[in-house]
């Protein structure tokens, strides 16, 4: 490739920005493919599972059962069993389920069954037993987590 | 605004005059296309560096998780698979770029002096390669990671004198297992990139302070700018390696075995191909000359390429005129020699379907996943036991066994002789069966359309056959090998024997199984093994 003595300036010029979109595509190319592998795991989430968490007849009204779920799910190559407590509440024919995890901070409540609420050990935030704040930190009720009854069984989606 | 910070950034740092350092070289005139190889080894370090970052955040380097992630970056995670295929096949292309770079050094005369410390850094570079590769496929832990590590090991071993210290620092013990995958790791990503990156930073160091060597003829007259005059050759020939290794790697997977199995005593373990010719070499030099094979040969070739800048030292470049003849043909007749035991190499391998099933993982799917099938009374979502899908070989054979049979022991294996034990849950037989077919599903091979007649020969081969009768490599040894009985007999004489094998051969062994086995089981076995040519 020589220099042609016709408007160097313009022909360098071209081979400059040639250079410069080839190097762009190839490095675009590998931060598309190793970048994409790097984050998409972020923002992949898990498939819910329905899991059997007990019997509408055993359940008292008003008094939240909790329930202890194994929870079989792949943690990347291996593969964990995460315990997940939800409290089940019947109320008359209805069944709710209320994840145990504190709104506040994550950490785990427990129900107090003689002043019939529901505490949490970490700040001290208070909830009924639908899950409603009743006093403490906490930002919002307990969450819900969808429900299904088939034939007595009640079944939970985590 | 952009340019005034450029301004100020310039003048605290003076990075403009490192940039026009680094573009601004005068090169002779004439230095043309053959001189872009070097960039083009250049961009697939880099690759691989890219890549290899993106999989060490997902790779486990524990022989009992090690597969499981490799498995996982091709299967699950997105962009996985192209990801472990730009590293796999990037591997490949390295080294045929770091050979083509040699050749051009090697015609061009470029070696001579006074460049013989960058030949011989360029040489340290390519042994250095050659390590990642060594090390590169011991990592995702399958059959041909273990195997073909246990030959190199091997190898080393046979050294004279000092052979079995080295095969015992490389294992780091004397077994190959966690200790051997966490050092080799540790070479793969630490030692040797640092060790490359430095020789990579000298060899360039080295280009330029004597200079490209340029045309073997000079030529007169003023001569040409680096960049953009030289650069954009480079460029085109980046961007037409990149663009064909992409296209190698969006449309052939990389390749993953089976988990490795070092009890398995049938896999013939094969290196990747740019070791085929010392694989190849080998098998000339039995016994007490094995390190004519693995030592002498290639340490010849390797001190003769090292010694080369200071044996020719005569003024020619000229690859084919009198001073470098000599050199040239012996430097042909090594490449030939590699490139013959190669093609033979390739040559010698056998035929391999990824996706065949034999008999007994096909005769372990059906137990396994068939309706009121054992596994499934724990495996399944919520149950005390992952589902099959989720579960990972990582238990070795005599466990997996254990736990078939009595699937509530904590540690199989461990009951004395005089307890009781209960009664198996899946003969052994079985359990054998459903091993091999999690060895297939985990290895992500398709499940293939089995056909009811060869449902029934499977099922039956695996609950009777195979205690005796070895297929593929399974199987008992009492009986003859029954791969290539089809070869030996017609339909009618198999069927014949499998009725009445006493009727046929007087004294034997083999039971009658006219009435032991439906005629249904009978037929489908006498097809199928009638096939087996």
């Amino acid at each position: 490739m020589t220099q042609t003595p016709v408007a160097p300036g313009n022909r360098r010029g071209f081979l400059i920005r040639v250079i410069q979109t080839v190097h762009a595509g190839i490095g675009a190319t590998l931060a598309f493919i190793v970048g994409g592998a790097v984050v998409a795991p972020s923002f992949s989430r898990r498939e819910k599972v329905w899991l059997p968490a007990g019997s509408v007849p055993q359940l008292i009204e008003g008094v939240p059962a909790p329930v202890t779920l194994r929870l079989v799910r792949s943690d990347g190559a291996s593969e964990v069993v995460d315990r997940r407590v939800v409290y089940l509440v019947r109320t008359g024919d209805t069944v709710r389920a209320l994840d145990s995890t504190c709104t506040h901070l994550g950490c785990r409540t427990k129900f107090n069954p003689d002043l019939r609420q529901i505490e949490c050990p970490c700040h001290g935030g208070v909830y009924d037993t639908q899950g409603n704040v009743l006093s403490g930190p906490p930002p919002s009720p307990l969450a819900s987590v969808p429900v299904r009854i088939e034939h007595d069984r009640v079944l939970v989606q985590v | 605004m952009i340019s005034r910070v450029l301004d100020w950034f310039d003048s605290r740092t003076g990075y403009r005059t490192l940039v026009r350092k680094a573009l601004y070289e005068e090169l002779p005139r004439g230095t043309g296309w053959p001189f872009t190889t070097g960039s083009v080894v250049t961009l697939l370090v880099g690759c691989q560096f890219i890549t290899g970052v993106g999989l060490t955040m997902y790779y486990v380097p524990a022989p009992s998780l090690a597969y499981d992630s490799v498995r996982f970056i091709m299967t699950q995670l997105p962009l996985g698979g192209m990801l472990r295929g730009l590293h796999y096949w990037g591997a490949s292309f390295l080294v045929v770029a770091v050979v083509v770079h040699m050749m051009r050094v090697f015609l061009t005369g470029s070696y001579k002096a006074p460049r013989e410390v960058t030949w011989l850094s360029g040489l340290l570079m390519l042994l250095v390669i050659l390590g990642f590769s060594l090390s590169g496929y011991l990592l995702p832990w399958d059959q041909k990671a273990y195997w073909a590590t246990t030959v190199t090991i091997n190898v080393a071993r046979s050294t004279p004198l000092v052979g079995e210290y080295m095969a015992d620092v490389l294992r780091g013990g004397s077994e190959l297992g966690a200790l051997t995958l966490g050092r080799w790791y540790s070479a793969h990503v630490f030692l040797l990139p640092v060790t490359l990156v430095t020789l990579i930073v000298a060899h360039i160091a080295l280009m330029r302070k004597h200079g490209i060597s340029g045309p073997i003829d000079r030529k007169v007259g003023p001569g040409e700018a680096f960049f953009p005059w030289h650069v954009i050759r480079d460029t085109v020939m980046m961007a037409a390696v990149f663009a064909s290794l992409f296209t190698v790697a969006a449309l052939v997977p990389a390749h993953l075995d089976a988990v490795a199995n070092p009890s398995d005593a049938n896999y013939i373990p094969r290196p990747e191909w740019y070791f085929l010719s010392l694989f190849q070499l080998l098998k000339y030099f039995p016994g007490p000359l094995e390190p004519v094979a693995t030592m002498v040969i290639p340490g010849a070739v390797i001190g003769f390429l090292m010694m080369l800048p200071f044996i020719d030292r005569a003024e020619g470049r000229h690859p084919f005129r009198t001073p470098r003849r000599a050199f040239t043909t012996t430097v042909v007749a090594i490449g030939l020699g590699v490139l013959t035991l190669t093609g033979l190499g390739l040559a010698d391998s056998p035929p391999r379907d990824d996706d065949h099933w034999d008999l007994l993982p096909i005769a372990g799917w059906q137990i396994a996943t068939d309706e009121g099938s054992p596994c499934a009374r724990c495996h399944l979502p919520g149950g005390p036991a992952a589902p099959l899908a989720m579960t990972r070989i990582t238990r070795d054979e005599e466990w997996l066994l254990s736990h078939m049979a009595d699937p509530v022991a904590l540690g199989p294996g461990v009951r004395s002789a005089r307890e009781p034990a209960p009664r198996a849950m899946m003969s052994r037989f079985k359990a054998q069966a459903v091993v091999s077919y999690l060895r297939q599903e985990h290895a992500g091979r398709r499940h293939p359309v089995v056909a009811e007649p060869e449902r029934v020969a499977a099922l039956t081969y695996a609950e009777t056959c195979v205690a005796c009768h070895k297929i593929s490599g399974d199987g008992g040894s009492m009986g003859p090998d029954l791969t290539h009985v089809g070869a030996r007999r017609d339909a009618a004489g198999i069927k014949a024997v499998i009725e009445d094998a006493p009727e046929i051969y007087g004294e034997t062994a083999m039971p009658t199984f006219k009435d032991r086995l439906t005629p249904e089981q009978i037929d489908a076995l006498t097809n199928y093994l009638a096939s087996r040519k």
